[in-house]
């Protein structure tokens, strides 16, 4: 079985150090990796990414991140995704890593995302400059997804995001900011390129659960949606009996939901 | 205050809490009900919850403040869901 630890939003601020690391000390033990879906820091300062990079240094398994909105707003993005390499977190943006378990290999390719909303509902390349640059980036950004995701060839494909590609992990937001929150051309992109998971954060007050209208699974892990450090999905090594069982709740009682076929 | 007033105090008080350094959280949200600002949400630190009560009383200093913000406190993981 791999393992696969997520979490989104961690927002390190100064008045935060120590708090991440406390929270993802179990994850070695538990994941053969960790996904991190943006929002690493509060403000995208650089203090706050070398704070962040001091909590994620020497865990002892890889960690893949995005970087999110949050991570831009000093207009240092880059600056930002160094101080993390720096550390050995692969933070990815159109690209993609490929991570060799015992189990089998599992292959992340990551962008940032973007908005622009959901099919009937979405912004088109229309009208004002500023309006036609704001869908490009998604664009550009759901391409380059789809290229990086083609470019896997591994057991086990992800699609990591801060940015939600579809509306129904946004449930519980207001509808209103549903164009700020995603766009549905980047779960058109996973379902083109074809993926196991996709992983995003950003709607803090959505849901977990979704899938892309092609039927591939989709999480919002933001903190404050899964409530907890972290969370963990499980791939059996082969590739047949597509199917979501619950194994083991929060509470640690052990169920069996009957699981809809995704595919 | 008309409601009016209130809907554009929500929006300037929700702009402030996100741009402000001390807090950075637009995810908050924020409600005016009579002489009151409401700010509910999930913030990080006992620091952050606090300067959001600063954040909003120098933004609307006539009105009192009302920090409904928690502080996050995340158990550690459950089980792992299994996706295949």
């Amino acid at each position: 079985m791999i393992h696969v630890a997520a979490v989104g939003d961690v927002h390190v601020g100064p008045d935060s150090a120590g708090v991440l690391r406390q929270q993802l000390a179990t994850v070695p033990e538990r994941a053969d990796l960790l996904l991190i879906a943006g929002d690493l820091t509060k403000s995208g300062a650089l203090e706050e990414a070398e704070l962040a990079a001091t909590e994620l240094q020497g865990l002892a398994i890889q960690v893949v991140a995005v970087l999110g909105n949050h991570d831009h707003h000093s207009d240092r993005p880059a600056e930002i995704a160094d101080v993390l390499r720096d550390v050995g977190v692969a933070v990815l943006e159109g690209d993609a890593i490929r991570i060799d378990t015992p189990s089998g290999s599992v292959g992340v390719a990551g962008v940032k995302g973007f908005g622009g909303g959901f099919a009937g509902a979405n912004a088109a390349e229309f009208g004002e400059p500023e309006m036609k640059a704001f869908v490009r980036h998604s664009k550009e950004r759901a391409e380059a997804l789809e290229a990086a995701l083609g470019s896997l060839d591994t057991d086990v494909r992800i699609a990591l995001l801060h940015y939600a590609p579809v509306r129904e992990t946004l449930q519980g937001e207001p509808p209103e900011i549903y164009p700020f929150l995603g766009s549905f051309l980047f779960g058109e992109a996973v379902d083109r390129a074809g993926a196991d998971l996709v992983v995003h954060g950003h709607a803090h007050r959505g849901i977990e659960h979704g899938l892309t209208p092609g039927g591939v699974h989709v999480r919002n892990v933001a903190q404050t949606v899964i409530r907890q450090g972290y969370t963990v999905y499980g791939f059996d090594e082969a590739r047949s009996g597509d199917r979501v069982s619950m194994i083991a709740g929060a509470s640690g009682n052990v169920q069996r939901s009957a699981a809809p076929s995704d595919r | 205050m008309t409601a009016g007033e209130r809907e554009y105090v929500e929006a300037h008080v929700h702009e402030a809490l996100a741009r402000d350094p001390r807090v950075n959280e637009p995810e908050l949200q924020v409600s005016v009900v009579k002489d009151r600002v409401l700010v509910t949400g999930v913030v990080p630190t006992e620091e952050r919850r606090a300067a959001v009560t600063e954040v909003v009383r120098e933004q609307v200093p006539d009105l009192e403040v009302e920090n409904r913000t928690t502080v996050a406190r995340f158990p550690d993981a459950g089980g792992a869901e299994q996706l295949r």
